[in-house]
This record gives C-alpha cells, structure tokens and sequence, in this order.
C-alpha cells in the first residue's frame, strides 16, 4: 500500500437541509447549502490550488491562491471563502487565473528556502504541491526579500520543531491552535513581509509558551515548518494503519504512520468520530515507552520474591505458573484464586482474562481497575437509567446550552473532549464547576465558568441535593418528563426529601463551604438554561458516598428532563481507554458481560453452555477483598493483565501486605512495574500497537485496534492468556480476536450486532447494537428508560468516616496532570516527562505561610495511614485547608497515604478525600528509600539465563 | 481499621447507613439484597459466624434477614 | 506605585471586555512608554485572553514598543488649564524639533496650571512656555 496523505477538501463539511446545484468547470454538482466553492469543487474531483485553506479550519482566505471565476461576478473571489449559489457557474482553471496564481506563488517561493530535495517535507509539502500545481518554474523577485531565511529552529518541544524560514505565514497553526485545540497558544507577530509565527510572547519558545503540545498546528502546517522530529530521524512514512489510541477514554483514532517495521508518527484520523481528526499530546507522540529499554519481553520466573528473576523460555514460564495454580487449587479450592482485567487492554482479552478466571479457575473472583475508578458509574447508572453507562456521544455536546462539570478536569485527562467542549463555550454556551479546585476551564482564554461552586472535598451529594432543593422548591423541574418517562411515585418521594429545608443550600453552606446564592443561581441554570449537559469525572466516583453521586445527578437529569436527546444527558468521562470495555466485558466478580448478575440462571446457563463448564452462582471477591483475604490466608494465587495495583490502589501498605501473602502473582505487563516486585512470574505484554482487538470508548463506541508491528514479546496479550490457559487444560483455539469478539455477540445482547467485519466496514460502533437498535445507539433513552421507568433514588448525603481533625488539619485530594497518564508506566518512559518530571503537592498561600513552605520546598505529607515528601507548589488554585497532588511517579508514592475507605456500594476507593498534615521536610521520606531499596533487591534478573 | 470482621462489620454499617433514609424496613431489605449481590459468599459466612456487636440496628436486622434465608 | 498597580488602575478604568484591548494598550504605552512581556500577561489576565493573543496585537500595532524608549523624554501637559493657555499651538514646532530623536510624552496636569503651558524633563518643571522656549527645551535634550 502506498502512503498517501488524508485527503483535504479546503473547508469544513457544513450540514444542510438544503441542497445546492452548481457548475464547476462544465461538471454539475450538489452540495449542502453553505458549502464554499473549494469544497464543492475538491469534493467532486476537481483541484483547486491553496495555501492557508484546511478542512478542519473556518476559511480564512488571505493567500489569495485559490482564486475562480464566476460568471456574473466581478473579479476573481478567494474559492474559500464564497460558499455555493444554486446554479453558479465556476471556472478554476483559466489562463487569468494561472497567471494571478503564478504570480503570488513567486512571492511565497521568493521568500522560501529552495532546498526541497533534502527537506524532510520533500514530496509531503503543500507549498511544493501548489507551486507545481500552478506551474511555477523561476522566480522574479529573485531570492533577496528573504524575511524568514536564517532564522534558527525552535527545537524546545520535545516533539516537534519549528523552522521559521520554512514557514509562509498562512497562519494555519495560529488558527488551529485557536479554533480546534482552543489553547492559542500561538500569535503572528509584527505584520506584513516582516511578520512571522511567535509561540507565547516575545522570550518565549514552544515549550515555554502555553502550548500543550497536541499536535493540532503540525497538521495543520502545509510545509515543514512545523514538523514532527520523528519524521526527520525516520523519514518519511510509506503506509498508515487506522487505530485506537490506548491512553484515554475519549478514544481517539489515529492513522498510525509507518516505515517499515518502524511508526514514524501517529496522525489523528480526521473520519474518527470520537476525536473527529484531533489528539493530545499523550496519543500523538507518547508512544516510544513501546521501544523503551526497560520493556521486559521475555517470560520470568522465581521461587519466591527475595530470589532475582529468571528468564526462562514461554514454555517454562507457562508451566512454572499452570502447576502453581493447580497445586493451589487442589490444596486450597477455586476460591483461592482470582484475576484482574485491565482497562488499558482490549475487549477480547479482558473477556478472556474473566473467562479465564470463571471457567478455568473456577471462581468468580474477577476484577478490574475501574473498581477504583467508576465502578460506582456502573452500580448508580444501572440502578436510576438501567444501563450502566453513559447516556450521549460526544457530539452531543455541540448541542449543549448549559454544561456542567463535576468532579472532572476534562482539559487534564480528556483533551480532545475538552476542546470540543471549549469550542462550544466559545460559542456561548454557559458553564458550571463544581470542583474544589479552580481547574482550567473555570478561566481560561476565551473561556469563563458561570459558576464555580468550589465545595469541601467529600460533600458532593449535599451539594446536588442542594441544587435539587433549589429546583424543586422554585418549581423548576420538568413534571411532564417526569411524568412520562419516571416513576411518578418515586419522584415524588425523592421531591419530598430534596425539598426538606435541612437540604436547602442556605442550611448546607456550613457543610459544603459553597455560597447559598452560588449554589442557588447554579441550580436555576442548569434547569432553565436550555439543554443541559452533565459530564463527570473520578471527583465524583472515588468518594465514600461515589455511587450515591452518580445516582444523585441521574435525578437531577431526570428531574429536569436533560434525558434523550443531543445536548443533554449524564455523561461519565472514562479515566482509561477501555475502562468502559472492561466493565462491559464481565470484569466484575458478580456480573457476566452485558452487566448481567451471575446469580441470573439464565444468562449463566447461556455461558454454561458455550464454554461447557459450571459457573459458581455467587459473586466472587473484589479486589480490596481479595487482599483482605489473602492477608487471612484463604486467597493465594492472582493473574493481574495490564494494571499496577500497588501503585494505583489506595493504600500500599495493605496492598503490598496482601500481595506479599500469597503464593502464586502473575504479573502479565510491558515493565516491571511496582506490583511485579512481589510477583513470581512474570509475563511480557505487548503494545496496543502490536494487537488486534477494541477498544470501546466513554462515549460506549467500541473501536478497532489494529496490529502496526509485530509484538516485541512474540505474542499478543490474547495469545498469553490462551497460552495459560491451555497449560491449564482448557483447549482454546482462538486464532484471531474477531473470533472472542464473536464469542462476545454471540454471549452479551447489547453486543449482538457486533462484529470484526462490520467494525472494518463501519469504522466504529456505539452500542446497543442489536435487533431493536441495529446501528447503534449514539443517543440513549430517546424513546424511554431500559428498565422502563426512570428511577429515582432517595440519595441521604452520608459524611465520609475520614475526618480531619488537630493531627490531620487539611483535606488532600488527588488528580491527574495532562502529559502524564494513570500510574505513568508509559508516559513517564516518553519525553512526555518534560512537563511533568515529579509530583508537586498544591497548597493555599494561607497554609503554606503557617507552616513556613515556600514554592519548591520539600514537604512532609502524612496521613493516618502514611506519609511521604514531595515538593510544594503554592496557588491559590486550591481553597485554604484543602491539598492537592497527582500520583504519576511511583517515587512519591501518593497512596501510600491514601486510606482504605471505599464507596458504600461498591467498595470504590476515597482517593479524593483524606486528612492529611503537611510540614516541612529535608527530602524522600524514610518509606521511599526503603521502597527504593526494596525496589532494587526486588527487580534483580540473574545474570546467566537459565535455559 | 484491623482484622477481616471488623472490616466487614464496617462494610454492612456503611450500606445500612445509606440506605437508612429509606426507612428500616426498607433499608433492612435492601442491606440484605445487597450483601447478597455483591459479596463473594465467604464474607458472608464470615460475617453471619462472627461477633455482631459492632453491627448497627439495621445492618444487624439485614444479616439476621440473611441468616433466616441465606 | 508598582507597575502591576498602575496597569491595574488603568484595566479599572476599563470595561473588562476584549474590545477593551487596544484603549487599555494606548493607556499602558503613554503611561510607560512601552508595553514590555509582563504588562501582556497582565493585561491578558485581566481580558481572560491568551498571551500570545495579546503579544501579536501588541506587535502588530506600530504604536507600541516592547521595551522603554532609550530616547530621552519631555512630557508636555495636555491637560485643561494648559490647553485653556495654549499648548495645542506649539506642539507642532515641540514635533518638528524633536523629531525621532526625542519622544514627547502627553501628561495630565503637572499641578501648575495657574501658570501654563507647562512641561517637565526628568525631575525639572518647566512653566510659562512660549514655543520658542519649548523648542529650546526640546532641543537641548
Ligand atoms: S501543539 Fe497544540 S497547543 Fe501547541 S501550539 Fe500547536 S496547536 Fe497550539
Ligand atoms: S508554521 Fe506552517 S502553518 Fe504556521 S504559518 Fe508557517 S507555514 Fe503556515
Ligand atoms: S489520550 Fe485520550 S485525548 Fe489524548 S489522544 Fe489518546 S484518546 Fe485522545
Ligand atoms: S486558500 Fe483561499 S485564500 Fe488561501
Ligand atoms: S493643566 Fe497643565 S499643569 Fe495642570
């Protein structure tokens, strides 16, 4: 396959009722109303030569290059920027216009350096492509004007350069930093000839300006002025791959660009639908922890976590671990053993770890990471709406009027989301943060909350219940919905309680900290202020009361009719890319996939049948359970694919007490991770980018994930769980995940329609898909609830156990920063590290002062639980009393402080509130160098490997 | 927090405390229907085997309910 | 006064809106005589616009300098009493003497306007101006 580049059609698609008929050089063609000349003309076939025109850019028409002519118009209008007239006649090429064009083009290369032959944009270059286009072969103007030539290239981003005398002033990057990414980041200083592109202000380079590094003005660059450095040391790439992006939940597609065995760069995929052609700087250029040194790829073995490491063929390591869990088995029962799924890996080999656990194993005890992330989600959403999932696409946001934000810091950890959401603040849409810290979106350029209602850490329901006081008491909600679409009955009891004058927002200030007439202006915009969109985060999942959260703004949608249609909903952004895949693939300990229980005879006898073994009936353990019960001595061996419990659960010293007590860990990663310090065996993973399998997004779009390069490890995740299993005895006989993919539609209703062939045909899919939505679902409920009525929940606001008190003064509250992803295995392994090399601990100027802390200092951060250093950061971002710190780097060690209190449902962890001390420090806390220690006993591979 | 049992006492006061708003009769069901859902059958032994003194009125009259039909 | 005081009372005597930034920019460039990094930032802050926003419309604009004139300065009062007493009259000999060579700053009121037009060079105030004496004054910067 050659390597051709995304096709460009000028501008943006525009959506129409009406059609439009013209004649473009003799052709007839129809378009939407709207559309500009260039695209009609480009999407017909024809060419029109351009410079400062792009389809993901509003037209801009300053080149002058695309000049036409059009009968009945005077002179020759820029193509760009003249949308189509019914029966319009166009002409692009004649000898006027040839000439005109020929004539800036000369400007343009007068003032451009002709070293062509050995740029790396060589062949890859609009500006070349044009000149060509319009015939340019010498230039008048001689090369003498040269403004930009000699200017050095700015080489601060880690990821891209730019070369001024490269570049033509199209303003192409300027714009799509403003329009698609909305961080504008980037201006053209001075004006005229002398004019030239300028990151931040005067001083500053790239990587000191406000970019973010995502990406959007290298694609958007016609020359190389802004190009990736990868394709300067790779060259150029010669096929693209379509993928899916393994980092977030927003689930970006990507044209994974390749030379040979080699990605030379990942460019979004502008067909995407979840992304729609933009990325973040994690996806688009955080990929090289794949060829990272440390990646381990061959199989490990020891007796026991105090002996270094052995590396040992896969059929050693395999049968090492099928004779440890079957010696378990016979000794100690199915029951003593268990697994964990892993949000990062692909649908087909969560559903195979699960089977894996159910079928071969023999217990349920099955669990994933989205335990401490949203599990709630899945229990608050499948409770009130019936589906444990998120209600609208990501589009639905263009329709929104009024957007909330709770417990999310969406320009953090969903970038591509959040620039949609920004570009649709921009057009006016309202905003409200509910959020204890003053995250970006509550000002930043261009964009400006309505209401930031910064509440104490742990009172999110007293402040939903609040807003529901509001609505309800000033008669607010939409009683027709209601009536239509909820159980009238249950409504009105949880009318009753909201409108108890003990949850009015004036009586729960004291508990909240929000001012009542905040709060209260925020209630009325949300219920009268159009369609209203509510999109939330882990603030809300991983607190005590989490799943009372969730079911809290499920009423609060209801309540006010944001249910069923574009716009509106209740919408949770995923941390992981797959966590909502995982979910839906059965990794509960109490759930089959398609979340139904496994106490269900039906469904159970359904698997029963297919995988031909008896299923245990009763729920299983989850995970903080299982640690319990090791520590108790009935649970003993574990198979973790793809997380780092020790470093991203609550807690680590219980965690490391757990995992240290059992006798079989299979660690099955890509690094010897922090878990793996207490692991037996370990079992090399491989990259997103070296399988086949989904990925299924926030927005319940389940993707392909495609195979670029063949796996470092020799095999893909899938193929080792088979492998284990077959050393067990289970017989598989996959040979491709299309194949558990069927398994999967064949098992789980919701999945019914899904198939490896239709996902190649259709490029994605948002489930439901099957007899009754055959194409999906990307708006939910728009007929009505699944479970029939909606359900309203009585949701009592029920203070966490985790109390600060004279030892422990401030409330600590965890997130996470935008380069860095989750536990930071991979990112941390990319340049990614430059805008974020350690964890910094936020603290108010008032809390600082009294403990003598100054910006930079090292701090002593202690819980009940433990403690830790790191540095300060001193911002008034955070409130007096409350802290803040992201837990990327395992040498801070976040959760060791973190305590072991957990949602009420569904044992979900309190990462976000804990009382902690801060005080002065000299430095790493004694844990941390013990750690490190152990670290490095722990991580020893012996030197001769024993085969 | 130490040792299994009392975690498990303060797993059943924490659900029972939620769903008190409820009313106790209600709120003694769904405790009940809950532990039922959601913990593996070990915990639920271990919690109907071991000492109820910690357990509040309504976690207490959910694993009695258990313990009546388990 | 800090600097961040006096751009402050200057964005107080503005509407916070975006289409405040070139009245807001002319205020801080007579005031200062430049609108250096800091003032952008600032000002940018203050419009929730982005720096760089601000640095292209600063650059873009002739009127404004990045950095303090290295010229020297006469400020010459355009305030009431000394308009009442003439000073409009002169500032085009004041203009043609100073040329490039000598930036001529507007004041408002020097606090003699009993005896107007007035100027100050540095410290020095200079009172009852004709424009000869002006021009000299102008020159002998
Ligand atoms: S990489 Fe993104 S944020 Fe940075 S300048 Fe380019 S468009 Fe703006
Ligand atoms: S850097 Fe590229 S996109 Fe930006 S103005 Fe120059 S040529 Fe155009
Ligand atoms: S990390 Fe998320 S937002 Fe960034 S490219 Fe990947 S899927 Fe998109
Ligand atoms: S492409 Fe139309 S004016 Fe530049
Ligand atoms: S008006 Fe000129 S000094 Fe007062």
């Amino acid at each position: 396959m050659g390597y051709e580049p995304q096709a460009d059609f000028g501008t943006p698609e525009v959506r129409a009722d009406t059609q439009v008929t013209l004649t473009i050089d003799g052709r007839s063609v129809t378009v939407p109303a709207g559309t500009s000349v260039m695209r009609a003309a480009t999407t017909s076939g024809g060419a029109i030569p351009s410079l400062c025109a792009t389809d993901s850019l509003a037209a801009f028409g300053s080149c002058r290059m695309c000049l036409v002519e059009v009968e009945g118009m005077r002179g020759t209008p820029a193509s760009c920027t003249t949308p189509v007239a019914q029966d319009m006649i166009v002409r692009t090429q004649t000898p006027r216009l040839e000439k005109l064009r020929r004539g800036v083009m000369e400007l343009y290369i007068s003032d451009h350096p002709l070293d062509c032959l050995t740029c790396s944009a060589n062949n890859d270059c609009e500006l070349q492509d044009t000149a060509a286009e319009v015939g340019l072969r010498d230039v008048r103007y001689g090369y003498a004007g040269a403004h930009h030539l000699g200017q050095q290239p700015d080489l601060s981003n880690p990821y891209f350069l730019f070369a001024p005398d490269k570049c033509i002033v199209c303003s192409r990057c300027v714009r799509a930093c403003d329009e698609v990414q909305g961080t504008l980041a980037l201006s053209v200083e001075g004006r005229g000839f002398a004019s030239k592109i300028s990151a931040g202000q005067r001083a500053d380079d790239f990587l000191s300006s406000d970019c973010v590094s995502c990406g959007a003005c290298v694609q958007a660059c016609p020359t190389s002025a802004l190009m990736e450095k990868s394709v300067k040391e790779h060259g150029k790439p010669e096929r693209a791959v379509i993928t899916t992006c393994a980092y977030c939940g927003v689930g970006c597609t990507f044209r994974a660009e390749m030379r040979g065995e080699q990605l030379v760069r990942m460019v979004p995929w502008k067909d995407g639908k979840a992304n729609r052609g933009h990325s973040c700087v994690k996806g688009r250029f955080a990929w090289g922890y794949a060829h990272h040194q440390d990646r381990i790829t061959t199989p490990m073995i020891r007796e026991s976590v105090d002996q270094p490491w052995r590396e040992v063929s896969w059929d050693e390591a395999l049968a090492f671990t099928a004779g440890r869990i079957s010696a378990i088995k016979a000794q100690h029962g199915a029951r003593a053993l268990g697994g964990i799924t892993s949000s990062r890996c692909t649908n087909e080999e969560t559903f195979l770890v699960q089977k894996l656990v159910r079928a071969g194993f023999g217990s349920n005890n099955v669990d994933t990471c989205a335990r401490v992330c949203h599990s709630p989600t899945g229990y608050g959403l499948k409770t009130t709406f019936g589906t444990s999932a998120g209600t609208q696409d990501f589009d639905s946001v263009m329709d929104a009027d009024v957007i909330l934000v709770i417990g999310a810091n969406p320009t953090d950890a969903h970038p591509v989301f959040a620039s949609r959401m920004k570009r649709r603040l921009r057009q006016g849409a309202q905003l409200i943060v509910i959020d204890p810290r003053r995250i970006d979106l509550v000002r930043s350029p261009h964009v400006q909350a309505a209401h930031h209602l910064p509440l104490q850490p742990g009172t999110n329901v007293a402040v939903l219940t609040a807003m529901a006081h509001v609505i309800v008491t000033e008669g607010l909600a939409d009683e027709d919905f209601v009536r239509d679409r909820c159980d009238w009955d249950e409504y009105q009891d949880w009318a009753r309680f909201v409108s108890d004058p003990q949850h009015s927002p004036e009586f729960l200030e004291a508990v909240t900290k929000v001012p009542a007439a905040e709060l209260r202006a925020a209630a009325r915009l949300y219920a009268t202020g159009g369609n209203g969109a509510i999109y939330y985060g882990l603030g809300v999942t991983e607190h005590s009361q989490g799943s009372s959260t969730v079911m809290a703004i499920a009423n609060l949608a209801m309540a006010t009719g944001n249910i069923g249609r574009p716009g509106v909903g209740v919408n949770p952004l995923r941390g992981q890319n797959n966590v909502q895949g995982a979910c839906d693939m059965g990794s509960f300990p109490h759930e089959l996939s398609g979340y139904r229980h496994i106490s269900d005879g039906a469904t159970r006898t359904m698997f029963e049948q297919d995988w031909g073994v008896a299923l245990d009936p009763e729920p299983g353990l989850r995970i903080p359970n299982m640690l319990d019960a090791a520590v108790d001595g009935t649970f003993k061996a574990i198979y973790i694919q793809g997380e780092d419990i020790l470093q991203s659960d609550p807690n680590t010293h219980h965690v490391a007490a757990g995992l240290a007590a059992m006798d079989c860990v299979i660690v099955h990663d890509l690094f010897l991770n922090e878990t793996a310090n207490y692991a037996h065996v370990f079992l090399p993973g491989s990259t997103f980018l070296e399988k086949n399998g989904t990925f299924t997004n926030a927005e319940r779009r389940i993707q392909p994930v495609r195979k670029v390069m063949e796996p470092a490890n020799g095999l893909e995740d899938w193929q080792v769980t088979q492998a284990l299993a077959n050393a067990l005895g289970l017989g598989w006989a996959y040979t491709h995940p299309a194949q558990i993919l069927d398994e999967i539609a064949r098992l789980t209703p919701t999945f019914a329609g899904v198939s490896w062939d239709r996902l190649e045909r259709e490029a994605s899919l948002q489930w439901p898909v099957n007899d009754q939505f055959p194409d999906g679902a990307p708006v939910m409920y728009v007929d009505g609830f699944v479970r029939g009525k909606g359900h309203f929940v009585v949701t009592d606001y029920v203070p966490t156990d985790e109390k600060t008190g004279p030892r422990y003064p401030l409330l600590l509250t965890t997130g996470r920063i935008l380069s860095q992803y989750n536990v930071g295995a991979q990112t941390r392994r990319t340049a990614n590290t430059a805008w974020h090399p350690e964890d910094v601990l936020e603290i108010h100027p008032l809390d600082a002062e009294n403990r003598g802390l100054k910006e930079g200092d090292w701090a002593r951060l202690a819980s009940r639980t433990g403690e830790t250093s790191l540095r300060v950061s001193v911002t008034d971002r955070v409130a007096p009393g409350v802290v803040y710190t992201t837990f990327h780097h395992p040498e801070t060690q976040a959760n060791v402080v973190t305590t072991d209190y957990s949602d009420w449902a569904t044992n979900c962890p309190e990462y976000k509130v804990t009382a902690v001390q801060v005080t002065p420090s000299n430095g790493p806390s004694d844990w941390q160098e013990d750690y490190a220690g152990l670290t490095a006993r722990s991580r020893r591979i012996a030197a001769e490997p024993a085969e | 927090m130490s040792g299994t049992q009392d975690r498990l006492v303060y797993m059943a006061n924490q659900i029972a405390r939620n769903f008190a708003v409820q009313g106790e009769a209600v709120a003694i069901a769904a405790t009940a229907r809950h532990i039922l859902d959601f913990w593996d059958p070990r915990m639920r032994e271990a919690i109907l085997a071991g000492d109820r003194a910690g357990l509040s009125d309504i976690a207490a009259g959910a694993i009695a309910r258990l313990q009546a039909s388990p | 006064m800090t600097t961040e005081a006096v751009i402050a009372e200057i964005l107080a005597a503005h509407p916070r809106e975006q289409s405040a930034l070139l009245p807001i920019l002319h205020d801080v460039q007579a005031e200062f005589g430049y609108v250096d990094a800091a003032a952008e930032r600032i000002i940018a802050d203050a419009l929730n616009l982005s720096r760089a926003e601000v640095h292209g419309v600063v650059s873009f604009y002739h009127d404004f300098r990045s950095a303090p004139d290295p010229r020297p300065v006469v400020q010459i009062c355009q305030a009431e009493s000394c308009k009442a007493r003439g000073i409009d009259t002169l500032m085009q000999a004041a203009r043609d003497a100073a040329g490039e060579r000598v930036r001529l700053a507007p004041v408002y009121c020097l606090g003699l306007c009993s005896v107007g037009p007035n100027a100050r060079v540095r410290d020095q105030l200079h009172a009852r101006l004709d424009e000869a004496q002006l021009v000299s004054l102008v020159k002998a910067q």
